[in-house]
């Protein structure tokens, strides 16, 4: 296998798992968005590298990696439009007071 | 090891590094600030792969993204500066233990499974971003097209949830 490859891989492994770290651990809303676009960017890595290594004559590779893109976007309108809602009616955006979804 | 190699190398240990100081840091700002270059250096590790489109849009987005992100960690932190040094995390063991299992399993993945020949050279980048107009436009133009519907939807419905609702208004107002 190619050392390119793998240093890709890998590197979108650590990614995810700090991403996921991060996730769990964090009691702020906008730091759990954080942990979250770390592992999307984990996938994304993945995704370039397949593309680049495995088939690069295949554009629908690099298609993926704009998909993914508009995911992050998409999760970070919807997770400020939350955060604000969320701030508005409790005046914090800390996830531990957050017991119910009502706003 | 060829240059490339060491680039990608370099770039990837940059990404994981500024991810970590992500949650390393109790400035909030600092945070947003290390997300941006860690995102930066993955759209340098792109480049290096030879993805230029990409490589060159991951930049520009994020620089863009991560911005406004700061903005927000300003807005909403109790303590953006971090000079209080409050701890913001919980189940923290429990945390790490899903972080570290995930990456074993992924390098796992990556280097027991047989991928097959490996492809050495790449389209050039002007080849490459003719290819994927055409494949934007042609087969994959209904998911491109879903894509930009789903945005504009989730450019609503982030204005709805965070518009101040009337009653809202009415109760501070009086």
């Amino acid at each position: 296998m190619s050392i390119d490859l793998l240093l890709a891989l890998i590197t979108g492994a650590a990614l995810f798992g700090v991403g996921i770290y991060g996730a769990l651990s964090q009691t702020n809303l906008v730091m759990i968005m954080m942990g979250v676009e770390l592992m999307l960017a984990g996938a994304m890595v993945n995704l370039v590298a397949f593309w680049r290594y495995l088939h690069p004559d295949n554009p629908a590779g690099q298609m993926f990696v704009l998909i993914v893109m508009t995911v992050m976007a998409i999760e970070m309108a919807v997770g400020f439009g939350v955060a604000i809602a969320r701030f508005r009616a409790k005046g914090s955006v800390e996830m531990e007071e957050a017991v119910e979804l009502k706003g | 090891m060829s240059a490339q190699t060491f680039f990608i190398g370099f770039f990837g240990l940059a990404a994981v590094w500024f991810g970590i100081v992500v949650f390393r840091t109790f400035s909030m700002v600092r945070s947003a600030l290390a997300l941006l270059f860690s995102q930066t250096a993955l759209g340098a590790m792109f480049l290096s792969m030879q993805a230029e489109f990409l490589g060159v849009l991951q930049i520009m987005m994020m620089a863009t993204e991560m911005s406004i992100m700061a903005i927000f960690m300003v807005m909403f932190m109790m303590d953006p500066g971090g000079l209080g040094e409050m701890d913001m995390t919980h189940q923290k063991r429990l945390s790490l233990s899903a972080g570290i299992v995930s990456f074993v399993a992924a390098v796992a993945v990556a280097v027991f499974v047989d991928w097959g020949p490996v492809a050495h050279t790449a389209p050039d980048a002007a080849q490459q971003t003719v290819d994927l107009g055409l494949e934007l436009l042609g087969r994959s133009m209904l998911i491109f097209e879903t894509a930009g519907v789903t945005i504009l939807t989730a450019m609503i419905a982030a204005t709805a949830v965070a518009i101040q609702p009337a009653t809202w208004r009415s109760k501070h107002e009086h």
